[in-house]
C-alpha cells in the first residue's frame, strides 16, 4: 500500500508552488511525508505553511505576508464536496489566522498544476493576473481588468486565456483592501477574514490555473465503491434541508427561538422574517438548484430578482448568512433589497456577513449621532445598498465601514466598542450567542474570530445535551468536539453539509484517507491530527499577539438579556467559567497558554 | 392531552402546513399522531414513536428533547424541525 521510495504519496504530488511577486519567480519545495501526515492540506497545511513562512509577524496587507492556496488528498478524487481549496492568510480585519474555503473547479484545476498549495509572497509591481500553467508561472498585466466586478474579471480571463483555465478573482473591494474583500471563484467565494484585500495588497487582480498532472490513489477500487456509497447517501434525508430549502430555512427557526439577530443584536425575532423565509420566496418567485463542482447535494438556491411572472432577471444565491446579515440585522424587510444586496457583495467581492454586521452597527452609531450619516437607518433598503456600494468603491463613509466594526468603533469613541458585533474584529454570524451559550463559547474562542464554520458548537445548543439559555462547563469539551471535527473537515477538505450522513465520522475519514493515501490511518490518529491544527492556529495567534483578554464578547451580549427573551442572558463570569474550561480541556493553561514544547 | 405542534422545514413542507394539533401524554405518542395525521411525515421524519434522524423537537421554545417518553403537558407547544442549524 505504500509508495516506493521517492514517488508522491498518492493523493498528493509532494510539494507546492512558492511564488514571489516581487521577483516574478518561482520555486517548487518539497513537502515531506511527515508533514503532509500531520497537516493533511487545506487549513491544517494552509497554516502550517504560514507558519514555516512567519506570516504571523508580518503585517497582514504587507509584501512579507504569505497568503496560501491549499488544496487537499481529496481534490479530485470521486469522494462528493471534496472540489474544494482553503485560502490561508493572516487576517487584515482581526490581525489573526484565517482559514476560508471555497469550492468547484478552481480546486481541481490547481491540482492538476502539479502542487499541493501555491503560496504567495511578495508584491507585483503592477495590477496583474498570477497565471499558473501547469508547472509553469508567470504574470500578465490586468490593468484593464482593475475595477471590474468578480463574473466580468472571471469572463474576461478565460477569454483571454482560454476556458480551460479556472480563475479566482478579487471585486474592486479586494483592490481597495476593504478588510473584508472576498476571492471568488465561479459564484464561490472564499469569504470571512479578509483574504481579498491581501492579494489585492499583492497586485493581484486573478489566480487562472490550468494543468494535466493527476494524483495517484492508493486503493482505486475500494475508493470508487466508498465513494459511490457516500454520495447514495447524500440523496437520502441526511440532506434533505439543503437540497430541498437551502440553509436559508434556518430563518424561521431561529426567529422562533428568538436568537436571531435583528437590529445589530437589540433584538433576537424580526417581525418581517416570513416575508424573507425560503417558504415565501419561493412561492414568490423563479427558483433553480445548483451545485459546486463534484458535489451531489446541491444545496446552492438560487432566486431570481424578478417575480415568477415579471421580467427574467439574473439569480442570486441565497444563504442564510447573508440572508440574516442583510435582512434581519439591518432590519431590512425587503426581499428585493436583500437579494440585490447579496448580489452586489458578491459582485463588488464583500463577506457578507461582515459587510452586514459593520453596517448594522453604523446603523445604529448613526441613529445615536455617533456617525454622520443621517441617511443610513434601520430597516431602510436604499441605504443599505447605498453604504454597499460606498464600502465597493470606496465613496462617501465606504472607507470608514471598510474598516470593519472593530476598527470604526475604536475611531467613533463613545461606548461604541461595546455593541461592536464582533470577536477579535470578525463579525458574528447568524446565532445570538445569549440563547445558543455553548455557540457563545464557540465565538468567544474561535482562532479566526465569531466564526460558525470552526465551530459547530450550536449542534450542542440544538440537542439534550445543554439547557441552551444556561450552558455550564460541561459543554466545554462538547464545543472542542465540533471544533475538531471541523478542522478535520476543512483541511481533508470536504462539505460540512456531509457531517450527517457519517455515523462516525473519524473513522470514516480514517477510512477515506487510507484508501486515497495508503496511510494506515486510524481514527484515533485523526482526532490527535484535528487537535494538532487547532493547536497551530492557537501558535499563530500567539505568535501574532492574542491575549487571553481577546476570547470573549461584545459586552453588549455580557450585560443585556436578548430584548424578547429575558432568560436568554449570558454574564461575563459564566463565559469566563466556560473558557477556562474549555482550555483546560486543550490541555492549554486556564488562560489558554500553549504548554511549553 | 392536546397540544400545539408548529412544523419548521422539511417537516413543514412534508404535512403542508405550519401548525397543527396533536395529542398525546408523551412525545412518542404525539409523534405517533402526527404521522397518522400526515403520512409524508412518517416517510421522512417521523419513526412510529420516535424521531427519524435528523430531526428534532423543541418544547415550549426552551429545551430540545428526543425521547419518546417526554412527558407533554395539555396545551403544550411542540416545535417539530430539521436538526443541522448550520449554514
Amino acid at each position: 500500500m505504500m509508495p516506493k521510495k521517492n514517488e508522491p504519496t498518492p493523493g498528493y504530488h509532494g510539494c507546492y508552488l512558492r511564488v514571489d511577486l516581487s521577483g516574478n519567480t518561482s520555486q517548487r519545495i518539497s513537502l515531506s511525508e511527515s508533514m503532509l501526515r500531520e497537516y493533511l492540506g487545506g487549513s491544517g497545511l494552509g497554516v502550517a505553511l504560514l507558519l514555516a513562512e512567519e506570516t504571523a509577524i508580518a503585517d497582514p496587507l504587507s509584501a512579507e505576508a504569505a497568503i496560501a492556496f491549499v488544496f487537499s488528498p481529496l481534490v479530485g478524487s470521486p469522494l462528493t464536496t471534496s472540489a474544494k481549496f482553503a485560502v490561508v492568510s493572516k487576517s487584515p480585519l482581526t490581525g489573526r489566522i484565517n482559514d476560508s474555503l471555497a469550492s468547484s473547479g478552481f480546486a481541481l484545476a490547481g491540482k492538476r498544476t502539479g502542487h499541493d498549495a501555491l503560496v504567495l509572497v511578495g508584491r507585483a509591481t503592477a495590477p496583474s493576473i498570477l497565471v499558473i500553467d501547469d508547472e509553469q508561472m508567470r504574470l500578465e498585466p490586468a490593468g484593464e481588468l482593475w475595477g471590474m466586478t468578480n463574473s466580468e474579471a472571471q469572463r474576461r480571463v478565460r477569454e483571454r486565456l482560454g476556458l480551460d483555465f479556472q480563475v479566482a478573482t478579487i471585486g474592486p473591494a479586494g483592490e481597495r483592501l476593504v478588510r473584508f474583500a472576498t476571492i471568488s471563484h465561479d459564484g464561490r467565494h472564499a469569504g470571512r477574514g479578509g483574504s481579498g484585500a491581501v492579494l489585492g495588497a499583492k497586485n493581484i487582480k486573478a489566480i487562472a490555473v490550468r494543468g494535466s498532472q493527476q494524483c495517484g490513489w492508493a486503493d482505486p477500487t475500494g475508493l470508487a465503491q466508498f465513494a459511490k456509497q457516500l454520495s447514495e447517501k447524500t440523496f437520502g434525508p441526511a440532506t434533505a434541508k439543503y437540497r430541498e430549502l437551502g440553509t436559508a430555512s434556518n430563518l424561521l427557526v431561529f426567529n422562533r427561538l428568538n436568537v436571531l439577530p435583528t437590529r445589530n443584536f437589540q433584538q433576537g425575532t424580526f417581525s418581517g422574517a416570513n416575508r424573507l423565509s425560503p417558504e415565501q420566496l419561493g412561492t414568490a418567485r423563479e427558483r433553480t438548484r445548483t451545485s459546486c463542482a463534484a458535489c451531489t447535494i446541491g444545496c446552492e438556491h438560487i432566486y431570481s430578482l424578478g417575480t415568477k411572472n415579471g421580467k427574467k432577471s439574473d439569480g442570486v444565491r441565497l444563504e442564510y448568512e447573508n440572508l440574516f446579515a442583510l435582512g434581519p440585522l439591518c432590519e431590512v424587510d425587503d426581499p428585493d433589497v436583500v437579494l440585490k444586496s447579496s448580489q452586489r457583495c458578491d459582485e463588488l467581492g464583500i463577506d457578507t456577513i461582515s459587510a452586514g454586521g459593520t453596517i448594522a452597527f453604523a446603523m445604529e452609531c448613526a441613529e445615536r449621532g455617533y456617525l454622520d450619516a443621517p441617511w443610513l437607518r434601520f430597516g431602510e433598503g436604499p441605504a443599505l445598498l447605498r453604504a454597499l456600494e460606498e464600502i465597493g468603491t470606496g465613496t462617501g463613509i465606504g472607507p470608514q465601514l471598510a474598516q470593519g466594526s472593530r476598527r470604526l468603533a475604536l475611531e467613533l469613541g463613545h461606548d461604541t466598542i461595546d455593541f461592536a458585533p464582533q470577536v477579535k474584529g470578525l463579525e458574528l454570524p447568524g446565532y445570538d450567542p445569549r440563547g445558543l451559550q455553548t455557540m457563545a463559547l464557540g465565538f468567544a474562542v474561535g482562532p479566526r474570530g465569531a466564526d460558525h464554520n470552526r465551530s459547530g458548537a450550536y449542534e450542542v445548543d440544538f440537542s439534550e445535551a445543554v439547557d441552551r439559555r444556561n450552558v455550564g462547563p460541561e459543554a466545554a469539551a462538547l464545543a472542542i468536539e465540533t471544533e475538531d471535527r471541523a478542522a478535520l473537515m476543512d483541511s481533508l477538505i470536504l462539505c460540512k453539509f456531509l457531517r450527517g450522513v457519517f455515523a462516525d465520522f473519524f473513522s470514516e475519514a480514517a477510512e477515506m484517507l487510507q484508501l486515497v493515501t495508503g496511510w494506515e490511518v486510524s481514527a484515533d490518529e485523526l482526532r490527535t491530527t484535528a487537535q494538532r491544527i487547532v493547536t497551530a492556529k492557537k501558535r499563530f495567534n500567539i505568535l501574532a499577539g492574542w491575549t487571553p483578554a481577546e476570547d470573549t464578547l461584545p459586552k453588549r451580549m455580557l450585560h443585556q438579556p436578548i430584548a424578547d427573551d429575558p432568560q436568554a442572558k449570558l454574564s461575563p463570569e459564566q463565559l469566563q467559567k466556560l473558557v477556562t474550561a474549555y482550555n483546560i480541556a486543550r490541555g492549554w493553561s486556564p488562560e489558554g497558554w500553549l504548554p511549553e514544547p | 392531552m392536546l397540544v400545539t405542534v408548529e412544523l419548521f422545514g422539511i417537516p413543514r413542507m412534508r404535512a403542508g402546513v405550519a401548525k397543527t394539533t396533536a395529542e398525546g401524554a408523551c412525545l412518542g405518542e404525539v409523534l405517533d399522531s402526527l404521522a397518522r395525521q400526515f403520512p409524508a411525515l412518517a416517510e421522512d421524519c417521523i419513526d412510529g414513536h420516535c424521531l427519524r434522524p435528523g430531526y428534532t423537537v423543541n418544547l415550549r421554545g426552551e429545551r430540545f428533547v428526543t425521547d419518546p417518553k417526554t412527558p407533554i403537558a395539555d396545551g403544550d407547544t411542540l416545535l417539530l424541525l430539521t436538526l443541522d442549524a448550520g449554514g
